[in-house]
């Protein structure tokens, strides 16, 4: 497993900067408290969405939809704030609920076109993140551009309407996504809905024999996928920018599919895998600041990662003899 | 008015559609085989960028471009056969780590190279003699571009190999049903490893058309889902040649009427205008997806990877 990171450290210099500049830059980020800072308050939003594909794979629905169900969840939320709906004490929980059911409803899309028109998940999840993402620029560009600054995002979100921050760098969003956690956790691991679950993943043909729900649990996890993408959105809006703003979602769709993976669709193991991309995210945030490289190049190191682990999978499985 | 529009609208749509064409085409080849390959909109950006890195180093020959396109393509794509024919890596995981692999890669050496908006000739008018001078029917049919004439042969030709050559009638076998084609002596690995790795030249060869013909610059994920959409394309067109070039001129059609419509003065907000073909992708699928009954046309082993000697 070190090998693969080594290898996106070493493609990291060889493409860009000497190896020590890079040596240096990676304690001087780990070291620093602003910077564990930063990889706390990025470390929300990726648990939730991990937790999303990790819940979707459960059921082995595909979907590649996350950022699209970001844009919603941001967008409902957005709107809440906008029109001042509810008073402002219960207006942080009605943004919530306001982001699940958008990005549920965003989902919904993929689920009745899959089940009547035989329409597949994969590209349908994929073609609906482009229509949101046009919607996003529709919007941030029009009719909800800055009024202030002619800058495309929303004006700032009222105090009420940000997630507090507990302590220095504990933010309320990273309590929210742990209780997903440990509710994701017990629904997978303890309920009678996780073992319907397990079993409709295994073999969903005999699930259906054996008289498992199967459509219902595959509704549920579906629908608890995109509501989580949703919060995962409107997690960013109101804990980190605290407005909606062009590009909020990009590089989280992936992510999320990354860390459901490497995580093999387990919660618990889902928190430990967020902090690691989290890392790598706030990494190549001082990458771009200090050297101009690309953020491109967080996205070519998971990619490099997902390579090497589905890989390596295949050396743990079976064992090679060269006969001669 | 109606003429011009009509005539503007048809000659713009062959160019339009002649990446998606080659795109799912070179996927038909390499899906025939059995394998699911989600890779074309990573691939075409590796088409499209070292198209224009050729064009640039290379003085400007757009012809000798494409084809570096093409061949770029194919060894990125040799990755892929790896992780999925040799190590059977999950084919859905496999081909989106691999776009993510292509788009991270060329966005990170298009920017650090500054290939970014280098704005480059492009392919002229091919005029077919005095046949472009014909009204109308000239511009539409006879004043295309090289690559949108050499189309139609690279579509017959991958036909006739598919269907009516022993080398297709095997490749399709591989992609039916392995376990057979293995015990008929056929050589699983290698056929699924050829069909990914000529399938992704064409791939290659639609991205380096995107960026060398039709847009003469590059930008990063400058493919911007038409890989995805050729993906929809194979479905719709249910694994068969001749279906997809009919969809991709449907698709072709579809994006290339945006522009005219709205140079006609008609004012549609420029993001619903965008979301478009998407939209339409997804509205043909559904349209698709009513009227076809044979479900059957899929490739029975699509997406399921070759383990001799173990019993299913």
């Amino acid at each position: 497993v070190a090998s693969l990171l080594a290898s996106g450290i070493i493609l990291a210099a060889a493409g860009v900067s000497p190896q020590a500049l890079l040596l240096e830059l990676i304690p001087e980020t780990l070291g620093n408290s602003q910077s564990l800072q930063s990889i706390l308050i990025e470390v929300a939003p990726l648990i939730m969405v991990g937790l999303s594909a990790s819940l979707a794979f459960k059921v082995r629905f595909w979907n590649l939809g996350i950022e699209g169900q970001m844009i919603w969840g941001g967008i409902a939320a957005t709107a809440i704030s906008l029109h001042h709906v509810g008073p402002p004490s219960l207006r942080l929980p009605l943004m919530l609920a306001a982001a699940a059911f958008a990005a549920a409803s965003w989902i919904g899309i993929s689920v009745v076109l899959k089940a009547r028109y035989r329409v597949d998940e994969i590209i349908s999840t994929l073609l609906l993140n482009y229509i949101a993402i046009n919607f996003l620029h529709y919007l941030v560009f029009g009719p909800w551009v800055n009024p202030v600054d002619g800058m495309p995002h929303t004006s700032q979100y009222a105090e009420y309407e940000r997630l507090p921050q507990l302590a220095p760098g504990l933010d309320a969003s990273l309590l929210i996504a742990m209780l997903f956690v440990v509710g994701a956790a017990w629904l997978v691991h303890l309920s009678r809905a996780g073992g319907y679950m397990r079993f409709v993943h295994a073999n969903r043909r005999m699930a259906q024999f054996v008289g498992v729900p199967v459509a219902g649990v595959t509704l549920l996890a579906v629908f608890l996928s995109g509501a989580l993408s949703g919060i995962a959105g409107y997690s960013i809006c109101a804990a980190t920018e605290g407005r909606l703003t062009e590009g909020f979602y990009g590089g989280y769709g992936f992510s999320g599919v990354l860390i459901a993976f490497l995580a093999g669709n387990r919660p618990i193991a889902v928190t430990l895998v967020a902090v690691f991309v989290a890392t790598l995210f706030v990494l190549g945030q001082s990458l771009q600041i200090f050297y101009q490289i690309p953020f491109a190049i967080v996205q070519l190191v998971q990619a490099i990662v997902v390579i090497f682990v589905a890989a390596s999978e295949f050396w743990i499985r079976h064992r090679v003899r060269w006969s001669s | 008015m109606t003429m011009t529009f009509l005539t503007g609208w048809l000659a713009s749509v062959p160019s339009v559609a002649v990446p998606y064409a080659l795109a799912a085409l070179g996927l038909i080849i390499s899906e025939r085989s059995g394998v699911l390959s989600l890779t074309a909109e990573g691939l075409m950006l590796v088409g499209a960028l070292s198209g224009v890195a050729a064009h640039i180093f290379l003085g400007g020959h757009e012809l000798i471009a494409l084809v570096v396109a093409m061949v770029s393509a194919s060894v990125v794509s040799i990755l892929f056969g790896i992780l999925v024919v040799v190590l059977r890596v999950n084919q859905v995981i496999a081909g989106l780590a691999m776009v993510f692999f292509c788009q991270g890669l060329t966005n990170l050496i298009g920017s650090v190279a500054g290939w970014t908006n280098h704005a480059v000739a492009g392919l002229g008018q091919f005029r077919l003699g005095s046949l472009a001078d014909i009204p109308i029917l000239g511009r539409i049919i006879f004043a295309q571009d090289l690559v949108v004439y050499l189309t139609i042969p690279i579509f017959a030709l991958c036909w006739w190999i598919l269907t009516r050559t022993n080398v297709g009638l095997r490749l399709r076998a591989v992609g039916e049903n392995p376990e057979a084609a293995d015990a008929v002596g056929i050589n699983v690995v290698n056929y699924r490893f050829a069909a990914i790795m000529i399938g992704s030249a064409l791939v290659g060869l639609a991205g380096g058309y995107l960026s060398i013909v039709s847009t003469k610059i590059w930008y990063p994920e400058m493919t911007g889902g038409r890989g995805w959409i050729a993906v929809a394309l194979v479905i719709f067109a249910r694994w068969q040649p001749w279906r997809a070039l009919g969809g991709a001129i449907l698709f072709g059609g579809i994006e290339a009427g945006i522009p005219q419509i709205a140079a006609t003065g008609l004012h549609v907000n420029q993001y619903f205008v965008l979301m478009t073909p998407y939209a339409a992708t997804l509205a043909v699928m559904i349209w698709g997806g009513r009227s076809m009954a044979d479900v059957a046309a899929e490739p029975g082993a699509l997406g399921q990877p070759f383990v001799r000697e173990e019993r299913r």
